[in-house]
């Protein structure tokens, strides 16, 4: 992981967002902070919203 | 080290979980002797036992190397595989639904719904789902101070829920009912399809005829959605197409009859247990007639509670370690979410209904890419059940006792007997 980036968690699906990759399946550049993201972006993997995911320390 | 014997016959004993305490009892036992062990059992092929939380989410985020489909993804018997076998042409599941699918065909399958049944998605369905609750609410308060909430309300409100956003006429929910509860609680006498106890042999015959006449009717739903296509969720499942092809018929039957029957009954299941945990601990109520915000964490936890989807089976397609313990290719692994949301390393005091929990990380909806689809549905249908009920809800008791599915699958409580008094 590039230093400085971080990893958030969905609580609902274990799905990891690494902010190093982004999730280029939907236009998130690698590099892409996790509070960058739109609002309305929702997990890939269970549909939960933003609010859902939590830092991995 | 391979699991004691009388304990593996106690978890896969459907009679075992039509008194919980006994299988509570069981994976305790098994969680602090042998948390990821062999059972190996007449009849039966070897299978691990994961009965812990961490190592259950370790093997749903793997799902290239745990395969929900190239075996049968709920337990059965060798003789029982072979059958199945025969009767589908090869396939290890009678039903090709999401849950038996892996790699392109569950991503490709479950796109056809998914974006139509996120929270976004499904917020603009509260006030028609308010208005059923209300309905039903009427209903169970019709019954002038006693009813069984399974039956006359808990069966009956998620059926008509997920009926409506399926687009199936409300003439065919007795129907979808009758048939659900055939093909889930089979082991059981009360609920089966021959009303009968069953040998192996008539409970696979039993179901195979449950599923011909569920795709009979699916048949008709797919012509009239084609020829009409509406925004239900049945006619996405009709008109959907997978690299330029309409689903074929397995795909298609079993789309249709995952959501109509897992789609209900999950909720129906933990709705009954949630209104049996409430009428023994009738404190609750007033603290959530007080302060409806801790609605969502009584939801939450009655999911933990009831768990109504007591296990599925995963195949492991190569070697791996998981929990200290050597997997290998070809084994066959039975997750078990009841043991899981009993953890005593995620939660101090597991055998106990709360509503004040910290933090409640269950996962009786599962992990990993094949977690429930509907999940974000059924939270908020069962929030909205309680918001209606509360509000007009005064006390409640149970006014006899409580029964469970005969079931090691899909089940929960059949009758909760409650006494109540309305404002």
């Amino acid at each position: 992981m590039a230093e400085g980036f971080r990893q958030w968690r969905c609580r609902n699906c274990g799905f990891i967002y690494d902010e190093a990759l982004g999730w280029p399946d939907e236009g998130i550049a690698p590099g892409t902070r996790f509070e960058d993201i739109d609002d309305e972006w929702y997990c890939p993997d269970c549909g939960s919203e933003k609010q859902d995911f939590e830092l991995v320390e | 080290m391979a699991l004691p014997t009388e304990l593996a016959q106690t978890i896969i004993d459907p009679k075992a979980y039509s008194q919980r305490e006994l299988v509570d009892e069981a994976f305790r036992q098994i969680r602090a002797t042998a948390p990821l062990a062999k059972a190996e059992l007449d009849g039966f092929e070897p299978f691990w036992v994961v009965t812990r939380h961490a190592d259950i989410k370790e093997i749903e985020r793997q799902p290239d190397i745990f395969h929900n489909g190239d075996k049968s993804t709920f337990l059965s018997n060798i003789e029982g595989n072979a059958r199945v076998k025969m009767l589908t042409g090869g396939e290890p599941n009678l039903i090709r639904s999401l849950v038996s699918v892996d790699g392109k065909e569950h991503k490709d399958l479950r796109g056809i719904v998914f974006p139509h049944i996120t929270p976004r998605a499904i917020k603009p369905l509260e006030e028609q789902i308010r208005a059923i609750a209300r309905e039903f609410v009427d209903h169970m308060l019709s019954f002038d101070g006693e009813c069984d909430f399974a039956a006359d309300v808990a069966f009956l409100y998620p059926l008509r829920v997920i009926m409506t956003v399926l687009g199936v006429p409300q003439e065919d929910e007795p129907f979808m009912l009758k048939l659900t509860q055939e093909l889930f609680n089979n082991a059981d006498p009360e609920l089966n399809r021959a009303r009968a106890e069953l040998s192996p042999e008539d409970m696979l015959k039993s179901l195979w005829e449950t599923t011909m006449e569920l795709e009979r009717y699916f048949a008709a739903v797919t012509e009239k959605f084609r020829a009409n296509p509406t925004e239900h969720i049945n006619s996405l499942i009709a008109n959907a197409k997978i690299d330029g092809e309409y689903l074929n018929h397995r795909q298609m039957m079993g789309y249709y009859i995952i959501a109509a029957t897992a789609g209900h009954d999950t909720t129906s299941n933990t709705t009954a247990g949630a209104m049996w945990a409430l009428a023994e601990k009738p404190e609750m109520l007033a603290q959530m007639k007080a302060d409806p915000s801790l609605i969502n964490a009584f939801v939450e936890e009655s999911i933990r509670w009831e768990v109504p989807v007591k296990h599925f089976m995963r195949s492991a397609v190569s070697d791996c370690e998981i929990g200290g313990q050597q997997i290998k290719a070809g084994d066959w692994l039975m997750l078990s979410y009841q043991s899981a949301n009993r953890d005593e390393s995620i939660w101090a005091d597991p055998f106990e209904f709360r509503i004040d929990r910290d933090s409640n990380p269950q996962i009786a909806f599962g992990y990993g890419v094949h977690v429930c689809l509907g999940q974000h549905l059924a939270r908020m249908e069962m929030r909205i059940l309680w918001e209606e009920l509360f509000k007009r809800l005064e006390s409640v008791e149970l006014a006899g006792p409580c029964e469970r599915t005969i079931s090691n699958f899909v089940c929960g409580p059949k009758h909760v007997p409650i006494r109540f008094t309305a404002n």
